[in-house]
């Protein structure tokens, strides 16, 4: 062919390269705040990686973040100071950095480990209702007609619920537990991929190119993976990041209610309605306060950084993403 | 103009739409283990009382029999009876008076979200890439990534505990009860007008404030959001620039010919997320104890009683795909091109 000549030469460009060129990407890194959304991202990240680690090595004791043999009301204020002044000014000489909750557990060490399990429940539920999301929309762009009509009416059908309702609805049904919970999420959240998927999938099979690939006799799967998927990645990023901060944002909601993490559970959540009940009236705000904290910072990295993604979005994609 | 035959077209795509809900409420029950029976006859019942039981709920008919009975009674707005909160009673009657008070929290968090998203979103892209601009924004994303069961509590902890301003829970002062609430439309500030009873208006505005605020903040932050977006997109066209040109000042300009265009979007953002803002009232229910149709819900989830599930959920369906629809109808309507 003679494209061939013209090829070895991109080859030769690295990824880095292609990355730098992308426009997506130069947009993206030139948005302040997006990067401020990556930073905070990243340090939740290394947050709950790290606690993990530690407790994996052995450095931390897991049954420290669990014990529950302190049964009665026994808790110390952050830094053993109930003030906010007098909690910054002792902050250098400090043995529960955010206190201890009613079970005299350390709330630090507990919000620390709460980040892994945000992440790591977080990222399965976006992870599934991505993977089932694409897979159905793409379908439905791709075969159309009846196909394409039973998918969509039936998204259509799971879109009108409220998402927290029809995860309670699931909820309902299924039980509650964390897993139930990341389940009745996948469910509320796969339409919305489905929806942007098709529709970015659309538009890219209205392009020629893929027209040509077709008229020269590729398969089904072949325009899917090698051109549909490809050129669908954008819009379906922007959903996933927007998607993981209401995914943990749900998560903890459902946990609130009652319907999530169970007792115990070093889970942003739970520590929030368990901080709320024991003892925020009271003034003992430190049990609620940071959980909450960390779990509002990590949202707002999500959402930070896809808005950034969304800006950054050619227009063409943009359309797709709600 | 928006014609008939689109809202008749629009209509008619809501009937599937409508059957697939109800067929997933309907699933509600069956899908979930155990047999209902017990639930509605109590864990002393015998064996000769959970059939009787069973056989009232015509539990041991076909399923696409109970499906059939199902889809027939909801069409006719009968969702059959409470099994363990109002035992006895219908579920229609139950949410009749618990879908006001919801309501009731949803529109005052929606009018607070109004009243400040829009000024906000117009400061914001008026003073586009500025300190206070950057300010809104983070603050308006802040405002979606704080859950509102840690503002909640927080609120109450700061303007009712320390303060001691507002009230921390509940719909009305205990006093207030005296002589009953009123029983006109459910909602409380309605009713008490309705009444004449300036007090008992005072009072529930008094109980509703901290809670439609932080409901309200959501709605602002997505509101000010689109504000601020489409007033820029607006910015960009023609008779903007033909207005400027004209010699007119940048601020009239932008408030006179840009905001009225501007608001099209805005006013989609206010219908879609009014969904979700009666999903957030789960939420601020059960932080402020307000005993509206979320609680209900909740607590319906918590004891099995599985026809109040179904309603709650159907309700806020129905509602939800209504404001979609009204929304659609008046996008298509303020701006025409929408209909192809």
């Amino acid at each position: 062919m003679s494209t061939e000549t013209a090829t070895p030469e991109r080859e030769e460009r690295g990824f880095v390269d292609r990355l730098r060129a992308s426009p997506f990407l130069t947009e993206l890194l030139s948005n302040r705040l997006a990067i401020f959304g990556l930073s905070l991202i990243l340090l939740i990240t290394v947050m709950g990686v790290g606690t993990r680690l530690a407790v994996f090595v052995g450095v931390l004791d897991f049954g420290q973040l669990l014990d529950t043999q302190f049964a009665q009301q026994q808790y110390y204020p952050p830094c053993g100071d109930a003030t906010l002044t007098g909690w910054l000014s002792s902050l250098g000489s400090c043995q529960h950095f955010f206190g201890t909750d009613a079970q005299r557990r350390d709330v630090f060490l507990r919000t620390m480990y709460g980040a892994w399990l945000a992440l790591k429940y977080g990222t399965v539920t976006v992870a599934a209702s991505t993977v089932l999301g694409v897979g159905l929309g793409t379908v439905a762009a791709y075969y159309g007609g009846w196909i394409d009509n039973v998918i969509m009416r039936t998204m259509d059908v799971l879109l009108s619920f409220p998402s927290l309702l029809l995860a309670l609805a699931v909820v309902a049904v299924f039980g509650t537990g964390l897993w139930k919970a990341v389940f009745a999420l996948t469910l509320v959240y796969t339409p919305r991929f489905a929806r942007v998927v098709r529709g970015a999938a659309l538009k890219v099979l209205e392009d020629e190119y893929v027209e040509a690939t077709v008229a020269l006799g590729a398969r089904d799967w072949r325009v899917i993976v090698r051109h549909v998927l490809p050129n669908s990645l954008a819009p379906i990023t922007v959903q996933s990041t927007l998607n993981f901060g209401l995914a943990i944002i749900d998560l903890a909601a459902l946990s609130f209610l009652g319907f999530g993490a169970t007792a115990g559970t070093p889970s942003w959540g739970w520590m929030l309605t368990k901080g709320v009940e024991n003892g925020l009236i009271n003034g003992l705000w430190w049990m609620s306060f940071f959980p909450g904290l960390f779990l509002a910072l990590t949202v707002l990295g999500f959402n930070l950084l896809g808005d950034g993604m969304r800006d950054a979005l050619d227009p063409r994609m943009q359309d797709a993403v709600d | 103009m928006i014609s008939k035959r689109y809202i008749f077209k629009r209509l008619l795509l809501l009937v599937p739409v409508l059957f697939g809900v109800a067929t997933l409420v309907f699933s509600i029950l069956h899908l979930s283990p155990g047999n209902p029976a017990t639930v509605v006859a109590g864990q002393q019942a015998s064996a000769e009382e959970i059939r009787q039981v069973e056989q009232r709920l015509g539990l041991n008919d076909p399923v696409w029999v109970q499906y059939g009975r199902f889809m027939l009674d909801a069409v006719q707005l009968n969702l059959g009876e409470s099994w363990v909160i109002r035992k006895g009673e219908p579920v229609t009657s139950v949410l009749r008076w618990k879908f006001p008070i919801t309501l009731e929290l949803a529109v005052l968090g929606q009018i607070a979200g109004i009243m400040f998203g829009i000024p906000i979103g117009i400061v914001s892209a008026i003073k586009q890439d500025t300190i206070t601009d950057h300010l809104s924004r983070v603050g308006a994303l802040s405002g979606i990534s704080i859950p509102i069961f840690w503002s909640g509590p927080l609120v109450i902890l700061l303007f009712s505990v320390s303060l001691g301003w507002f009230p921390t829970s509940g719909r009305l002062t205990q006093r207030a009860y005296e002589g009953g609430a009123p029983q006109t439309t459910g909602a409380l500030l309605v009713d008490s007008l309705l009444e004449g009873n300036i007090i008992m208006f005072i009072d529930a505005a008094w109980h509703l404030f901290l809670p439609a605020m932080v409901i309200g903040i959501y709605s602002m932050a997505l509101i000010s959001r689109m504000m601020r977006s489409s007033m820029l997109e607006v910015v960009r066209q023609d008779y903007i620039r033909t207005a400027h040109a004209k010699g007119q000042g940048r601020k009239i300009t932008l408030l006179k010919h840009g905001l009225r265009n501007a608001l099209i979007p805005v006013v989609t953002v206010i219908g879609i997320q009014f969904g979700s803002l009666l999903g957030g009232a789960v939420l601020t229910e059960t932080v402020f104890n307000i005993r509206g149709i979320g609680m209900l819900l909740v607590d319906a989830i918590t004891d099995g009683d599985y026809p109040i599930i179904q309603g709650t959920v159907l309700l806020f369906a129905l509602v939800f795909t209504m404001v979609n629809l009204i929304v659609d109808l008046t996008y298509s309507y303020l701006d025409p091109r929408i209909e192809q």
